[in-house]
């Protein structure tokens, strides 16, 4: 493998018809030494290099992501009973994941649960980004501060929030009335609580775009006569639409995947008002240990995760 | 004031301009800034709010915190909810354990992107962006599909119960954002810089490590505390793949403290401070490189 670096193209595939070469560390072997050939070099082919290189994390993904998930479909299919994978029951367990008024129920638990946490969690990190983007006094304080509930886990947010909203010992004027035992208010607070650590990445993101927002351009658009809100419509929001996108995406297969946050502060309760398919999924894996139901929910929650993305990936396009 | 005249100084047709342009620096000092700090300090006080109440209880001996007439500022402080976790409780054996598990993760997690990364970038091939697009695919599954079969592996692969399996899975569920924050900071350091090292007489290994690497520290420190973070903040992994107490994670003993019966909250909100700090410190210490990285990495298509 020595002199492969010498000669572009040739010796490139035969590199590459080998088929573990995987390792980085093949370039220290190579030679430095004809330089000349340069320029050239760096453009020939470099398929198996780049493959190389990218191999680790095609291995770890493989293993970790791939496998698992073709796992998981197949213990959808099958019977199962704990540990073990009994007979081949079809579709059975997504008739029972999909089919019931219960599971329909769940659908547009986890629905309106996503969506909700989407329309206030955007536009709030959207504007929170823009006021954080004016020049003002303490915005590292400010920024540090607003930024904080990120590193927030959702375990210890479940706990922070279930402490503060405590009917009995909390600071907040509650009058003894609880709000994890009425099922609409025990949704919202979940709501509050989701919304409460997932502004912050939104608003990071947008701060990060808005810095990309050309100052000429605005400066124009103010000569023109432009006022905030025109400004912010027709030339602020247009630059950074994609990250737009990108935000609603990762946060929408965030609040789909959601269990941590939903089992900690709520458990679903009461009466199942804040059950949502990923907490489904969770709870027949591993608290009934019914595993080929729980694969079955969290394959259709893996379906709606490709069908929101998709749908995103393909606005994106057209909007291009 | 100065700007204005000196575009005065510049003539008539500039100063139009100039004015203009001024006003958003000029205007803040009114009516417009005080409603941006009052935005701002609600946003504070929401984000704020759950934390210091946590802290306020923290200090609070337990006659204080279970009283039907709570005070955000403790009558009489205590520390005795602090010695308690720090000494008598497995909580800091629980963050040492996270920490170590988190770091080993990341560092994992970046030798096998940043190589992908440079790949992505400088050494394009047909079919290579469908092969990204896969790996970026992966992070649709949802965490909880996988969590069975990935048990399944760890037993039958003897690794059940290590810190090694925990770091794999980690490892593996954040590589792709990784590999995608750090292209696009390769993207952004123009090639020139490598070909002329190379020409120079380094390898491409060389240029890579000794001019590339440099230039792509605030990109490495953004990947570093956006994997971290989400480490550090985990729940479902660290509770399928360990179970020995000694081994567990943070959040986990939260958790399981949770959900003991009889939840002292003075002793629980000092452990939730306790693992809370030194995620606030190192967000503290790298959040510059974090905006950089969110930049790169995801205001890019």
């Amino acid at each position: 493998m020595g002199g492969a670096r010498g000669a572009p193209v040739p010796q490139r595939t035969a590199v590459g018809q080998t088929p573990d070469a995987p390792d980085p560390r093949d370039d220290q072997r190579r030679p430095s030494a004809s330089r000349p050939a340069a320029q050239r070099r760096w453009r020939s082919s470099s398929a198996p290099l780049s493959i190389g290189l990218t191999a680790p994390v095609l291995v770890l993904v493989a293993l970790v992501s791939v496998v698992p998930i073709v796992y998981a479909t197949r213990l959808s299919l099958f019977e199962t009973q704990f540990m073990n994978i009994g007979e081949f029951i079809g579709l059975d367990n997504f008739r029972q994941a999909l089919g019931t008024s219960a599971a329909r129920a769940d659908i547009l638990r986890t629905l309106v649960y996503v969506s909700v946490s989407l329309v206030v969690a955007v536009p709030l990190g959207l504007a929170l980004a823009l006021m954080l983007n004016l020049p003002f006094r303490f915005r590292a304080a400010f920024r540090a501060v607003i930024f904080l509930p990120w590193v927030v886990s959702q375990t210890v947010a479940a706990l922070l929030w279930k402490w503060l909203l405590n009917p009995d010992y909390g600071p907040l004027p509650l009058g003894s009335f609880d709000p994890f035992a009425d099922s609409v208010m025990a949704m919202g607070a979940l709501i509050l609580a989701n919304v409460w650590i997932s502004y912050p990445l939104a608003a990071m993101l947008f701060l990060a775009a808005l810095q990309t927002v050309p100052g000429e351009l605005l400066e124009a658009a103010e000569v023109d006569g432009a006022g905030k809100l025109r400004r912010l419509v027709s030339v602020i929001l247009p630059t950074i639409k994609s990250t737009v996108l990108i935000v609603t995406i990762m946060l929408t297969l965030f609040f789909f995947n959601m269990v941590t946050l939903v089992y900690t502060l709520t458990a679903g309760g009461p009466h199942s008002a804040t059950q949502t398919l990923s907490l489904q999924a969770f709870r027949e894996s591993f608290q009934f240990f019914h595993l080929g139901l729980g694969a079955a929910y969290s394959i259709v929650l893996f379906g709606f995760n490709i069908l929101f993305g998709a749908a995103y990936v393909r606005v994106l396009r057209s909007e291009k | 004031m100065t700007m204005a005249n000196s575009a005065t100084a510049r003539g008539n047709t500039t100063m139009a301009r100039r004015t203009a342009a001024d006003r958003p620096r000029g205007r803040p000092r009114g009516s417009t800034s005080r409603w941006v700090y009052v935005g701002l300090a609600a946003a504070s006080v929401l984000a704020l709010t759950p934390i210091l109440w946590a802290v306020s209880t923290s200090l609070k001996p337990e006659s204080l915190v279970i009283n039907a007439d709570p005070t955000w500022i403790p009558t009489n402080l205590t520390f005795e909810n602090y010695r308690i976790v720090l000494n008598e409780s497995m909580f800091p054996r629980y963050v040492l354990n996270t920490f170590l598990v988190a770091v080993a993760a990341v560092l994992f997690t970046l030798v096998c992107a940043l190589p992908a990364a440079y790949a992505a970038s400088r050494l394009p091939f047909r079919g290579q962006r469908a092969m990204l697009f896969c790996i970026l695919t992966t992070t649709m599954i949802p965490g909880i599909a996988i969590l069975v079969p990935t048990y399944y592996l760890a037993v039958t692969t003897g690794l059940y119960d290590t810190f090694v399996i925990l770091v794999i899975v980690y490892a593996a569920w954040q590589v792709p954002s990784s590999v995608w924050v750090l292209r696009g900071f390769v993207d952004s350091v123009p090639v020139d810089i490598e070909e002329a090292a190379r020409i120079d007489g380094c390898s491409r290994i060389g240029a890579f490590l000794r001019v590339l690497m440099p230039i792509l520290r605030p990109g490495i420190g953004g990947a570093f505390i956006l994997a971290f973070v989400n480490i550090w903040n985990d729940f479902l992994i660290a509770s399928t793949m360990v179970s020995t107490d000694e081994r567990r994670l943070v959040s986990v003993g939260l958790y399981q403290y949770l959900s003991d019966t009889g939840v002292i909250w003075g002793q629980l909100t000092a452990a939730v401070v306790v693992t809370l700090l030194p995620i606030i410190v190192l967000f503290t210490v790298l959040s510059r490189y974090l905006t950089a990285g969110l930049a790169a990495g995801a205001t890019k298509g």
